[in-house]
């Protein structure tokens, strides 16, 4: 009897496990309501107000209480958000957006023209950090309750996607001028789908869900908690674990290790975040434009990515300076090459005597017969992978003959030390990275290579100065025409290939590692991970065993 | 005494406020830049400069924080704006929370093992207990620490990996804090209760016929003591400092990790009041030892 009696609890047991499986195969497409999600970064911003930092650490934090006008999606396109629509005028000088009517803010106060137009008039009136990025802003003004017009010296065409870029986020006035910028520095108040409650330095930042959000039906998680954990093993072990549901800023190695576990998703993504030797044109040698491109030939780009980042943790560069994902990139690379400056040491070495100097007995000389030797300033720890590229750049530069000799500096006093102006620059080569936040070519334009932004205030660090550069760059600027603007863009990256301003290394890859059952996540732009409106399938999560 | 020493404390922590004060505007860095980010222009720096106050002169900033530290205020953060002294006093507790509980560890176990393994010198427990402390002190507390999650925590899922939520997060970070220090101090203890246990009056006390293990305890131990408090106090020291490790590998919210964060961002108001308080924690236990050192030792006074 009781072997029966076993066999029919069996089949029961059986019967009841199929439907439910079958109810949660239907509700897998469904998000699912309820849950704190537990997201793990490596660091925290400087300060949570939008106006004091443009760290591009963790822009996360702000996308959860705080909403800009409009967003960048997955494919970098501008979708619509706080802004339902907008317009340009004939001259392109004036921006009129139609807002989100009924919105407000978590502290109550309602969101309006008046509000946007104060947060950027503020930003003016106040210098926000993010100021020089909105080129000819004048002023903002509220023309009727939901009407709001962006009034610019200029066109300016690169101003949507700058709207999107997270610290541009419409924080609530009322609470703004009530506690001001150090009140704020541990507080943000926004619009968005979760409202700030908790922020412990170093420690977590706490959001729960805005029972009153404007999208109706959104989010789905009742909060967010983001938790700060600079060890990537132990977010590793976390992950593991299940004591957190996703973590971003992986080694390349810990990723292969998730990729093994099948509770755990594992997403590499190219990011606009790429590394360039800043080379500085103030010395006379990388002056000179063939010897520039030499150095770029000389380097093996693709050794970089297999040795540094185990395959997989960047790309090669296909054009100079942007990359896929960016208005107005053009693949850039010669027929049949992988990337652009393909490794050639032969090559390198032909242009080298082209500019005058002698390859001889595994040293390079100047044209007084002097072996030429450069210093390279590196940080550590800076961006992943930094020092390592730097010794790989120098035993690359060995086989053309040129001696380099490492600077290597925490990231503070790197910073410093690249940082100065052209008089006091003491670096020959600085390895350096940055990122293109609004995935618009505007930024590197005019803030890179444009003779405009030589250190100390810019980010040419090269000192670099071509008159036509400068030129499409100026003209880009103002072009409203996306074919046209386009067609500058893709002139001026020609004539980086030609000028080689610095050495052309890889681009990052993110990676974001989560535990399966989340469902809903994504990658952006640089170091933009939303999973705001994401969900987690409550069956999955429970099978893994996570409980919280 | 104790009075002349607190005033010893008053003028350290002055010294060392404006060593630091020198050092952190010596070095490269400027908090305005690093703020600022890359595409800064002047007019943005300056205007950082202002609101943060690093455009005033280096004596009125000096002075400034100098007459506020008196009155117990050590400033803003220069990021988040949260006062400097709530933010480290809780770090302070968490790692004193985390230190003393390896110490104890520590001491419990060092005393244990190494008085067994004087006590049966040259068996086979003494060269287990010899070769085990060796063992632990080549083996650096990153290592240890992350085999200790891997096992404990993620293969066999007996212990959280991070935080400090409940007593079950300390077990990992106290364990392997503590035994790197335990390895050291056996080692020492050991080799004291070896040299206490051939003296003359250890001798006399078997020739009475007193039990060993009373022996051990009320004769040769406190004979062996003076040495290992000494090592036990500079061992205190070296454990706050190994903290910092243990903080960041097991997430714990203390003051190494906070001075760590804050260098790398040159936050100076927090720097200056972490490094202070780990200094004062120094200072302050070197001064316990000294006292402890007169209740062991009737001969020395100060």
């Amino acid at each position: 009897m009781l072997p029966r009696l076993k066999n029919l609890l069996g089949s029961l047991a059986v019967t009841a496990l199929l439907a439910s499986s079958a109810a949660v195969a239907q509700d897998a497409a469904k998000p699912q309501y309820g849950g704190q999600l537990i997201y793990a970064q490596s660091g925290e911003k400087f300060t949570l107000f939008m106006g004091r930092s443009t760290d591009q650490s963790g822009q996360d934090v702000w996308l959860h209480a705080c909403e800009t006008l409009v967003e960048l999606d997955p494919k970098n396109e501008i979708k619509p958000l706080l802004a339902k629509s907008w317009k340009t005028s004939p001259d392109g000088k004036t921006v009129t957006f139609k807002l989100q009517e009924g919105v407000k803010f978590h502290d109550g106060s309602p969101f309006n023209a008046e509000a946007a137009a104060f947060v950027f008039n503020e930003a003016k009136a106040k210098k926000f950090i993010y100021l020089p990025l909105l080129e000819g802003f004048e002023k903002a003004t509220a023309d009727s309750e939901y009407e709001m017009s962006f009034h610019l010296a200029a066109p300016f065409p690169a101003l949507l996607p700058t709207l999107g870029y997270r610290p541009l986020c419409i924080f609530s006035p009322t609470a703004y001028k009530a506690v001001g910028e150090a009140g704020l520095a541990t507080k943000v108040v926004g619009t968005g789908p979760f409202v700030h409650t908790q922020f412990v330095k170093g420690e977590y930042t706490i959001f729960e869900k805005n029972k009153d959000y404007w999208q109706a039906g959104k989010p789905y998680f009742d909060s967010v908690k983001i938790v700060i954990v600079p060890d990537a093993a132990t977010r590793t072990a976390m992950l593991e674990r299940g004591e957190i549901d996703r973590t971003v800023q992986l080694g390349d190695l810990e990723l292969a290790r998730l990729e093994r576990n099948k509770s755990v998703l594992v997403r590499t993504v190219p990011s606009t975040r790429q590394f360039y030797v800043v080379l500085n044109h103030k010395v006379p040698m990388l002056a000179n434009p063939t010897v520039r491109r030499a150095l770029n030939y000389a380097i093996d780009k693709a050794g970089i990515v297999q040795s540094v980042f185990a395959g997989r943790g960047a790309s090669l560069m296909t054009a100079p300076t942007l990359m896929e994902g960016v208005v107005g990139y053009t693949d850039m690379r010669a027929a049949g090459e992988e990337t652009i400056f393909p490794y050639d040491p032969d090559k390198a070495l032909a242009l080298m005597k082209e500019a005058g100097y002698a390859f001889n007995g595994g040293v390079l000389k100047d044209p007084q017969g002097q072996p030429v030797k450069l210093k390279l300033f590196t940080p550590r720890g800076a961006t992943k992978g930094d020092y390592q590229i730097a010794q790989l750049l120098q035993t690359f530069l060995k086989q053309v003959g040129i001696t380099a000799e490492l600077t290597v500096m925490e990231s503070a006093a790197f910073s410093s030390a690249t940082n100065l102006g052209p008089d006091d620059a003491k670096y020959d080569m600085a390895l350096l990275s940055w990122g293109i936040p609004t995935a618009d070519p505007d930024q590197p334009m005019m803030y890179f290579t444009h003779t405009n932004a030589w250190k100390p205030y810019g980010a040419n660090r090269m000192f670099f100065s071509d008159a036509e550069i400068d030129r499409l760059a100026n003209a880009a600027h103002i072009e409203t025409d996306p074919a046209k603007r386009n067609a500058l863009v893709k002139q001026w990256m020609a004539r980086l290939l030609v000028t080689a301003p610095v050495i052309y290394l890889p681009t990052l890859n993110l990676g974001l590692a989560g535990r399966t059952y989340l469902k809903g996540d994504e990658i952006l732009a640089v170091d933009n991970y939303p999973a705001h409106f994401a969900w987690f399938d409550k069956a999955e999560m429970e099978r893994q065993g996570v409980k919280r | 005494m104790i009075i002349g020493r607190m005033g010893f404390i008053i003028l350290a922590g002055f010294l060392l406020l404006s060593f630091l004060f020198a050092l952190f505007h010596m070095i490269p860095g400027d908090p305005a830049v690093l703020l600022a980010g890359d595409n800064a222009s002047k007019d943005v720096i300056e205007s950082i400069r202002g609101a943060y106050g690093f455009d005033r002169p280096l004596y009125v900033q000096y002075g400034t924080y100098m007459s506020h530290v008196v009155l117990g205020d050590f400033g803003v953060s220069n990021y988040s704006r949260q006062p400097v002294l709530g933010i480290v006093l809780s770090r302070v507790l968490n790692t004193a929370q985390l230190a003393t509980l390896a110490m104890i560890f520590a001491v419990v176990v060092s005393l244990t093992l190494g008085s067994l393994s004087a006590t049966f010198w040259g068996s086979s427990l003494d060269k287990t207990v010899t070769v085990g402390s060796l063992v632990g002190i080549c083996l650096p507390v990153f290592v240890t620490g992350i085999a200790g999650i891997y096992f404990f925590g993620v293969y066999l899922e007996w212990l959280p990996i991070a935080g400090m939520a409940s007593w079950a997060n300390y077990v990992l970070p106290v364990i392997t804090l503590g035994t790197y220090q335990a390895a050291i101090f056996t080692r020492m203890v050991r080799s004291c209760m070896i040299d206490a246990l051939g003296k003359e009056f250890v001798i006399t006390a078997r020739a009475k016929g007193v039990a060993e293990w009373r022996i051990v305890l009320t004769h040769a131990l406190p004979n062996a003591f003076l040495p290992i408090i000494t090592l036990f106090g500079l061992g205190f020291g070296h454990t706050l400092g190994g903290s910092v490790v243990i903080e960041s590998i097991f997430n714990w919210p203390g003051l190494g990790r906070l001075m760590v964060e804050s260098v790398l961002t040159r936050d100076l108001p927090i720097i200056q009041a972490s490094i202070f308080f780990f200094a004062i924690i120094f200072i302050t236990l070197n001064m316990l030892v000294d006292i402890l050192y007169t209740w062991f030792d009737p001969r020395i006074s100060y």
